[in-house]
């Protein structure tokens, strides 16, 4: 192969053409590396823009005191109250004091009833944590599989009727969603309201080594009923949130299988004599899922705000039930705490969600 | 909302079946809640607030539907079907407003941040992906409590409701329309434009704003759809708009929580559905317009508009005769094509892309289709694999004869017999390396898989397989390359690794679709040196299909040209070439330039200096983490009154920068650009714009170098408006001399790009550049996206209107040949530093770096006999 090896030499990288496309990449850094940095380099700004954002919206245009009490006290009253939570000093150093209180974790107390917010997170957060968890599961389970099939049967009757089926998932709120799973099943006595029964919910709060994750304690706790009990309150609030996300998801799966469908890959792989399945299991749906992860990510903001309104509905005590509960005793600084808490969440998750596209495209990765 | 209504009439009429089904429902479901919205007064049986009817008698509470109270009545004692009309009133208004104001705001932030870019764009961006990633509902509570100042207040009512929504909905249009500048930003159109002197507001407007809008519809109305959502999460917390001051159907839903444990179902049910209703009738018709709209997945007609241009090359009373296949040789033709037609189904007629052709190709013999675009000679080899589209009709044979087996008709195959023939006995390389393979996968696993779908071994033998063909196809260091992911190659090394999987199962047959389109010259001669070599040590025989002359004069045995559909002349390759039987074949080959033999001007000499270039240095900033990349360096030269000058490189060489840096549309680094004793470069925009009549810039992509919302008039028109005080009626006049100059027709003034043929728009790219009578002319790449006879036509015209005007030429490009034919002196470019430069004829001619030589060795020119003795030279030499 002497020819070959010779002309081998006319398109090596060193001499070719220099662009980034079609040269490797020659970084002074491991490429992984600096996606990651460059991501965490991105995200820090964006958590800082949001906290700011929330404190001026608070602050600096409206005063939680005011709004809270206003045309219920009497101006001295409210000022003696902002002197005492620290709201009547310069702006400046109370925005470098709640920087400060949110590096060291610190997200302020409430009004109403004196807690700290960073409790509420404690206690209530691994009831989001869970509820999300489960209604990942469900988006998971219903929208994957059925967007690929919607995409294998393009314009053919199960694509039709999926696709009305998501348009109609999402056009339906979630709270309307839980209202008519509750009209359905609490006549078959389906609980439908809280994380367990109270009976379960006493037992766990009591046992040693809470983890606040209500399965995983009944679990702990070694009771098959209890395993139960906590699965069954979970079915409800896990349909309504997980069905609202698993629509998008088909959409998602969908389009992006079909745009892939069509790639010269997919082509190519079909000349070689791949079966018609493998080059859909291979090749289309793991690029095609990208995209999905990509936009997945930015769907935790739309499933916290569901979640906030499907623990409303199914009274699931989680950091969103809270919050609601907040803004109906108008405890703003509370509300101010948790919204910054839901920022940094928010921040958090998307840079997981960029380590899982980095851990799917090997164009990221290498 | 009104920017759809406009556009319904055509979106309608675009649309068919299910999609049609669904907008139009759509629209139906919209048009009931606007009429239930005004007319809410009249329908509703009591105002939204009543809990007493007109004798004073109280409804009662959670009563169920009566004939009283069609829908029942609520906890509070209200009347549950006047809540519901009420609340269309208050979604309808609040969605109003929304959109209007949140696409007020955002679409010009959008325009403004991504054309001007900067610390501005880089901002703004920030401060708007922060407010997008956050939960919108959260946002909406947020400015609800500030604005409100959580108390009720006349405030309290829709114009809250909307502003609060409104923040939410703002980072959304920013982010599509941002995105949507960006891209038509990089559009040559634009930076046409730019070149002219256009100002900055009137870009925005008249170029960028009109492309971008068409998206605008789609985001109004699924933003709507999002907004009722929040409205009624708002509501349904308790923050939106205050329950005194309007019927609001979340706020009703909350109320009716508590019901739903005690089977009261009427109370949540209908304020519920009507909420699922509206959203379902303002994405039904966001989703259809953006399916309807979107290109990606659309069937389209194929555009036959250059077709109809090399018809008037063909003299149109020779029959277009179908010529036989001669029989050459005793073998038997291992793939015999015969009447094979094609034809696809498209949103307009049928297009019938392949005539009944007929050709044989034999063992060990390179087979060359050649024709131009559109000619069908990719769908014809794409047929006989069957890997077109649902939308194609086959007809006719294409026989199988392997040795051992019986012969097997291909068209009408099942699909199992036809998916052990792919890849076995029939296999494919096609035309983008880069996108032939999955981006996700190594190329061994990919290699792997195409032997494990025929053979029956283990994926260790597989593996030890791929790295022998890689090795074969000449990949250095295969051992370690055969983990390696597509990106991590260079372009000739993707083409590498699709040939060996091409080969992979020692197939009787290659189809090679254009392998060497996407290369560069000196990368396509030695792909091409490795196909032979396969066909030497293989006896595979190689269908190519190309629209390269000198590519098929190199390697091919015999010939086969098509034209619109059907085949117009076989031969062996040396008669095709000395006597050319078809007129068509004959206008093609007259059609190719032939490096070497092309007798272009000699030097000017005595004229003055208009494009001086000293010491140009251009970086590209690598990002984090990533070096420098010096796309132009340290080059100088000069272009003189009457003079062209060829640049020429292979890719990434920095020619285009040189281009773009000498009309200011990219600022170099260090070093000076002055046209006609005036600096250009470091120079600010405003200060520039004066001088811009000085020179013209061609762009390389017809499709793209004109704005497909202007006319051809506007488009000529616009420099002359920007830089000339000419009244109406003189522009006017110039447009018609310029379409004259250009030899188009004066009442092309009206038609639009889309109309017009590549060859044409790109003549018209020309007009336009030549419009205010500059001293300079940048053409970058004018002819590349051409087919062979539209370039001639279009060289001509260049030709003819240059040595008439006397402008100054740089012209960019990457065929020799061409440059051979109409440049006075020639500048070779390598990674961004100036190898040789001199008059045509020493260059081309005799050139004395190395460089230049391997270039110019490396073009084939279409001549099969040259072409053998320079291959037979070169294995002399080794």
């Amino acid at each position: 192969m002497s020819s070959a090896e010779v002309l081998g030499q006319a398109d090596l990288p060193s001499s070719g053409p220099p662009t980034s496309d079609s040269t490797p990449r020659r970084g002074r850094l491991n490429p992984l590396a600096r996606y990651l940095l460059v991501r965490l380099a991105l995200i820090i700004p964006m958590m800082w823009v949001l906290v700011t954002l929330v404190f001026v919206l608070m602050r600096v245009i409206g005063d939680p005191i005011q709004a809270a009490q206003g045309g219920r006290l009497q101006p001295d009253q409210i000022a003696e109250r902002k002197a005492e939570a620290g709201l009547d000093r310069p702006l400046l150093t109370q925005y470098f004091e709640y920087l400060g209180g949110i590096l060291r974790g610190d997200f302020g107390t409430t009004l109403t009833d004196n807690r700290e917010v960073s409790d509420i997170l404690v206690q209530n957060g691994a009831a989001t944590l869970e509820l999300t968890v489960y209604a990942l599961i469900v988006a998971f389970a219903v929208g994957v599989p059925l967007g690929r099939l919607a995409a294998r049967h393009r314009d053919r009757f199960p694509d039709v009727v999926l696709r009305l089926g998501a348009i109609l998932v999402y056009a339906a709120p979630v709270f309307f969603v839980g209202l008519l799973l509750k009209l359905a099943f609490t006549p078959f006595g389906w609980p439908s309201s809280g994380r367990a029964s109270t009976s379960t919910e006493l037992a766990l709060s009591r046992a040693e080594g809470e983890t606040h994750i209500m399965l995983l304690d009944a679990i702990l706790h070694g009771s098959p009923a209890m395993v139960l009990d906590v699965l069954q309150h979970a079915v409800l609030p896990a349909v309504a949130l997980g069905l609202l996300t698993g629509g998008v998801f088909l959409r998602l799966v969908r389009v992006n299988l079909l745009q892939t469908l069509r790639a010269d890959y997919v082509t190519a792989a079909r000349a070689r004599g791949v079966s018609e399945k493998r080059v859909v299991r291979k090749h289309a749906f793991r690029t095609a899922l990208v995209p999905v992860v990509t936009v997945m990510g930015m769907q935790i903001a739309m499933l916290l705000a569901g979640a906030i309104l499907t623990e409303t509905t199914f009274e699931w005590k989680g950091i969103g039930y809270e919050l609601s509960e907040y803004l109906v005793a108008r405890d703003f600084l509370a509300v101010q705490g948790i919204v910054t808490l839901i920022a940094l969440i928010v921040g958090v998750t998307s840079f997981l969600i960029d380590v899982i596209v980095a851990l799917v495209d090997p164009r990221v990765r290498f | 909302m009104s920017i759809t209504a406009l556009r319904v009439p055509a979106v309608v009429r675009q649309s068919h079946g299910l999609q049609r089904f669904m907008l139009l429902f759509g629209f139906a479901l919209m048009a009931m809640f606007i009429v239930v919205a005004v007319f809410a007064p009249w329908i509703a049986p009591y105002d939204f607030d009543a809990v007493r009817d007109a004798e004073g008698v109280r409804f009662g509470t959670q009563q169920a539907p009566s004939a009283a109270h069609w829908f029942g009545t609520t906890v509070g004692g209200h009347d549950v079907l006047s809540r519901v009309v009420f609340g269309a009133r208050t979604a309808v208004e609040v969605i109003l407003l929304a959109v209007v104001l949140s696409s007020l705001v955002g679409v010009p932030l959008g325009l403004v941040s991504g054309y001007l870019g900067g610390w501005l764009d880089r901002t703004l961006v920030l401060v708007m992906d922060a407010l997008y990633s956050f939960p919108s509902l959260l946002l909406a509570i947020v400015v609800s409590i500030v604005l409100t100042g959580g108390q009720s207040s006349a405030f309290g009512g829709i114009l809250a409701a909307a502003v609060s929504i409104t923040v939410v909905f703002v980072p959304q249009y920013y982010r599509v329309v941002r995105n949507a500048t960006l891209a038509v930003k990089s559009e040559p159109y634009v930076d046409a434009a730019r070149v002219a002197g256009v100002r900055t507001p009137r870009i925005l407007g008249r170029h960028v704003f009109s492309n971008v809008s068409q998206s605008l519809p789609v985001i109004a109305t699924l933003n709507a759809s999002e907004a009722i959502l929040t409205l009624a999460g708002l509501g349904f917390l308790g923050f939106g708009i205050e329950p005194s001051a309007a019927a609001e159907w979340g706020y009703d839903l909350n109320k009716a929580l508590p019901d739903a444990a005690s089977g009261i179902w009427w109370t949540g049910t209908f304020p519920g559905l009507a909420i699922v209703l509206i959203v379902l009738g303002v994405t039904l018709v966001g989703e259809s317009l953006n399916d309807i709209l979107n290109p990606l997945l659309r069937t389209r007609g194929g555009d036959e508009n250059d077709a109809d241009e090399v018809a008037e090359l063909v003299a149109d009373d020779v029959p277009v005769q179908e010529a036989r296949a001669t029989a050459d040789g005793e073998r038997v033709a291992v793939l015999s094509l015969r009447d094979l037609s094609v034809s696809f189904r498209t949103d307009g007629a049928p297009v019938r892309a392949v005539r009944e052709i007929g050709f044989d190709v034999a063992p060990g013999e390179v087979v060359a289709v050649v024709g131009e675009s559109g000619s069908g000679k990719s769908v014809s080899s794409r047929a006989v694999m069957g890997l077109l589209p649902d939308t194609a009709t086959v007809e006719g044979s294409a026989v199988l004869t392997t040795p051992g087996d019986e012969p097997r008709e291909l068209i009408g195959a099942r699909a199992s017999d036809l998916r052990s023939v792919r890849g076995d006995e029939v296999s494919m390389v096609f035309q983008e390396p880069s996108t032939a393979l999955n981006p996700v996968r190594t190329i061994g696993w990919q290699i792997v898989e195409g032997i494990r779908a025929h053979r029956d071994v283990s994926v260790a033998e597989a593996r030890k397989r791929a790295v022998e063909l890689l090795e074969m196809v000449g990949m250095p260091d295969p051992a370690e390359r055969v983990d390696h992911y597509p990106h991590q190659l260079s372009g000739g090394q993707k083409q590498r690794v699709v040939i060996a999987m091409a080969i992979a199962c020692d197939p009787d047959v290659i189809i090679a679709d254009e392998p060497t389109t996407a290369l560069d010259v000196t990368v396509q001669a030695s792909i091409l040196e490795l196909l032979l070599s396969l066909r030497d040590r293989l006896g595979t025989a190689i269908v190519l299909i190309t629209h390269n002359m000198g590519v098929v004069a190199d390697v091919a045995d015999r010939v086969v040209v098509m034209y619109r559909g059907s085949i117009v002349e076989q031969a062996p390759v040396d008669r095709l070439f000395a006597a050319p039987a078809h007129a068509y074949t004959r206008a093609l080959l007259d059609a190719v330039p032939h490096l070497g033999r092309e007798n272009g001007p000699s030097p000017v000499v005595d004229s003055e200096v208009v494009l001086d270039v000293d010491r140009l240095v251009v970086d590209f900033p690598g990002g984090f983490g990533r070096p420098t990349f010096r796309a132009v360096d340290d080059v100088s030269l000069q272009v003189r009154r009457g003079e062209v000058l060829g640049l020429v490189g292979e890719s990434g060489s920095g020619k285009s920068t040189i281009g773009r840096t000498t009309v200011g549309l990219q600022q170099p680094t260090s070093g000076s650009v002055s046209v006609s004793g005036q600096q250009v470069s470091g120079v600010s925009d405003a200060k520039l714009r004066p001088q811009r009549r000085k020179f013209g810039f061609v762009f390389q992509d017809p499709a793209a170098s004109l704005n497909p919302r202007m006319s051809v008039g506007d488009c000529l028109a616009e420099p002359l408006r920007t830089q000339t005080d000419l009244a109406e009626r003189e522009v006017r006049a110039k447009v018609r001399q310029l379409l004259d100059d250009v030899q188009l027709p004066g009442d092309y003034e009206g038609r639009f790009p889309h109309e017009l043929s590549g060859g044409q728009r790109q003549r018209v790219s020309l007009a336009r550049a030549l419009a205010l009578d500059p001293d300079l002319l940048i053409a970058d790449e004018p002819t590349s996206a051409l087919d062979v006879s539209v370039q001639a036509r279009v060289l001509e015209v260049f030709r003819e209107l240059q040595e008439r005007l006397q402008f100054a030429c740089l012209f960019i490009s990457h065929d020799l040949a061409v440059v051979d034919s109409l440049a006075n002196r020639v500048a070779v470019l390598q990674h961004g530093r100036l190898v040789e430069v001199g008059p045509r004829a020493d260059v081309l001619g005799s050139p004395q770096e190395e460089y230049t030589q391997r270039l110019i060795g490396a073009v084939p020119v279409p001549d099969p006999v040259e072409q053998r003795r320079r291959r037979a030279e070169r294995s002399a030499s080794l």
